[in-house]
């Protein structure tokens, strides 16, 4: 599959990036440019997959049936944003820039940046596993970030985008708000940074942990088992820190992909069954209104959340 | 009007394979390299594929590739020792220098070097000067210690480079900028930092000129190696990028990027287009080996295309993701 991936993106990059860059006068960047297009495709693909194993279970065994989902179809468009659009490239670019600055600087002064593979020199010339190490020390990182992103009230203040889904489903793992998804890959690469990850990894390190992040988004009344639910994220244990009654400051099950952390950190919660999700507090507009109505609804109540007005509660 | 010459075989050419089979594997190396040096047209090319952090070794015999090399990043190129004992290749984003022996490819050992992405020895042999394209630095270096003398910041992304036959002034391109940079190697000092066009990538030096890629247009650059003035531009095609000369010295090698995508060959005396190969794919550097044939990286579509450059036909090699620098040894030996 993978070369087949790589020549997609090949064909991205010569038949189309190329002669656009060109017409813009911005060839040079060419190299990043072949990048996006290796990530778009990822990033299409994983789309695609996901797709394929959500739709079925959804309509297999939903939790909820909606007369009207109109409000899935902004989620839709979050995911395209997220996934194909505009944050591969600036989350490959910048993160590229990031690390040859940092690292180059480092060399400089006679220290060798830290990398796994240097650390543990066994690793050398084996990507897959490096890449499910990476891939745990991230999702460890997650961990914590979406653990304090509903510990402080400015920063739920835009998380609440997040949550206000009634209608949650695969597509929901997206629907973040812009400045949210800001911090969280700032978040994220400076662990990325820290620990050396490949910048040909990073964005598929991003795909990866998103494509088990939208299955436990799944409106799809599935569990993984005793056992299972305890090695992997599964929809109903995500759904419980979805459920109405843990949107805010507190909650439960904040882990990403692993819920290790949560059974660490005594945030786990295996009770809960399929509960009703969606945050009572957050406005309407966070729920069922269109993308730009979401952003600016949330941006407001980060600004009221900053200076300590309590935000509105819906109507 | 180019004479062009185009094949649309794309598939791999599928000979007998030449492995030595499972006796082989009892013979000592040095018994195994004579035994792979008998074969016809022997000998192994390495490929830096830099989308996969890793080296593909390819049997020049049988057009395999026969073992993959891990590198920490991002290899990008490759230079020679003078004593022609060690290869050092180029790892951008990893920040080193993984040092190869050329004829085994054995990993001898490793160096920090900062943002290593073009990379070459000045011809006689004592300095080393490295293109730091993604920090804009261009850092020069003693050959040999590796002592660095003098970081040069430029902006902007330095890329390729030539050197002045008598080693006095190594040519850089900068690719952000549109320029091409001299610097003094006695003094260390800038000489000239003059326009030549848009995006040039690959630079060569030609007597006293200096010939420049212009990738963001479709042209070569010609320019005074002394002054740095723009003499004159030669049509190649859009997205002109590396250049390279034949072994020769007869013609120029130019492969462009874009419409059409191709390699153009310049008779190097009046340096006008001779001949025109159509390899889509992203053709980036290439080598020369000794029965004629052309070897490309190519980029776009992970794959190495030897050329046959009288029927203009090729056939292609399967490597890593992203192949860009190339080293061709008649001598090297390909198993591992």
């Amino acid at each position: 599959m993978i070369p087949l991936f790589d020549t997609a993106a090949g064909w991205l990059q010569e038949t189309l990036l190329l002669p656009l860059l060109f017409s813009l006068g911005l060839i040079q960047w060419e190299d990043i440019s072949f990048g996006w297009a290796l990530f778009a495709v990822y990033g299409a693909a994983q789309v695609v997959v996901t797709f394929t194993i959500c739709v079925p279970l959804e309509r297999w065994r939903p939790v909820e049936r909606w007369p009207n989902a109109q409000a899935v179809v902004v989620d839709v468009i979050y995911t395209f944003v997220s996934r194909v659009g505009l944050l591969p490239l600036i989350t490959f670019v910048l993160f590229f820039k990031l690390q040859v600055e940092l690292n180059g600087t480092l060399t400089d002064i006679g220290w060798v940046p830290p990398t796994l593979e240097r650390l543990f020199p066994f690793l050398f010339g084996k990507p897959v596993l490096t890449f499910l190490i990476y891939a745990v020390i991230l999702d460890f990182g997650e961990y914590w970030r979406h653990r304090l992103s509903h510990a402080f009230r400015w920063w739920y203040s835009l998380h609440a985008l997040h949550h206000a889904q009634r209608q949650m489903t695969f597509w929901s793992d997206d629907r973040n708000h812009l400045l949210d998804d800001i911090i969280g890959f700032a978040w994220f690469t400076a662990i990325a940074l820290l620990i050396g990850v490949p910048p040909m990894q990073f964005p598929l390190l991003v795909l990866l942990l998103r494509l088990i992040e939208s299955l436990s988004h799944a409106n799809a009344r599935v569990s993984y088992g005793w056992l299972g639910e305890r090695l992997l994220v599964s929809p109903r244990f995500h759904r419980a820190h979805h459920g109405v009654t843990a949107a805010g400051e507190v909650s439960v099950n904040y882990g990403a992909v692993l819920p290790w952390w949560d059974m660490l950190f005594r945030t786990a919660d295996f009770s809960r069954e399929f509960v009703q999700t969606g945050d009572p507090t957050a406005e309407e507009a966070l729920a069922t209104g269109g993308y730009f109505t979401q952003q600016w609804v949330g941006a407001r109540r980060m600004v009221r959340g900053i200076f300590g007005s309590k935000p509105r509660e819906s109507g | 009007m180019l004479a062009e010459n185009y094949s649309g075989s794309d598939g791999l050419t599928r000979r007998a394979a030449l492995g030595l089979g499972a006796a082989a594997a009892l013979l000592p190396r040095a018994a195994l390299a004579q035994a792979a040096l008998a074969q016809a047209g022997g000998g192994a090319v390495l490929i830096m594929n830099s989308g996969a952090a890793s080296l593909s070794v390819i049997d020049m015999a049988t057009r395999r590739e026969t073992r993959r090399i891990p590198v920490l990043r991002e290899p990008h190129h490759w230079a020679l020792t003078p004593d022609r004992k060690e290869l050092l290749i180029g790892d951008s984003s990893g920040n080193e220098l993984q040092v190869l022996d050329p004829v085994t490819f054995a990993v001898l050992r490793r160096m920090p070097v900062s943002n290593p992405y073009h990379l070459a020895f000045s011809p006689n042999g004592k300095l080393f000067v490295v293109a730091g394209l993604a920090r804009n630095q261009v850092d020069v270096y003693e050959a040999g210690t590796y002592k660095l003398l003098k970081r040069f910041p430029i902006r902007s992304m330095p890329s390729h480079m030539d050197f002045a036959a008598d080693s006095s002034v190594v040519f850089l391109s900068l690719q952000g900028t549109g320029r091409i940079a001299a610097i003094d190697l006695r003094s260390l000092d800038v000489l000239w930092n003059e326009e030549c066009g848009s995006a040039p990538a690959g630079v060569l030096v030609h007597g006293s000129r200096v010939l420049a890629g212009n990738m963001g247009s479709d042209d070569v650059a010609v320019l005074d190696a002394k002054t740095g003035k723009l003499l004159r531009r030669i049509r190649t095609g859009k997205g002109a990028h590396t250049l390279f000369w034949a072994p020769d010295r007869k013609t120029i090698w130019v492969n462009n990027r874009l419409d059409p995508v191709s390699v153009v060959v310049l008779d190097a005396a009046t340096l006008d287009p001779v001949r025109r190969y159509r390899l889509p794919g992203g053709p980036d550097d290439l080598e020369f080996a000794p029965d004629g044939k052309i070897w490309f990286t190519m980029r776009f579509i992970h794959k190495v295309a030897v050329l046959d450059p009288g029927s203009g036909d090729y056939t292609t090699v399967d490597v890593g993701r992203s192949p860009h620098g190339i080293f061709l040894n008649p001598r090297a030996i390909a198993s591992a």
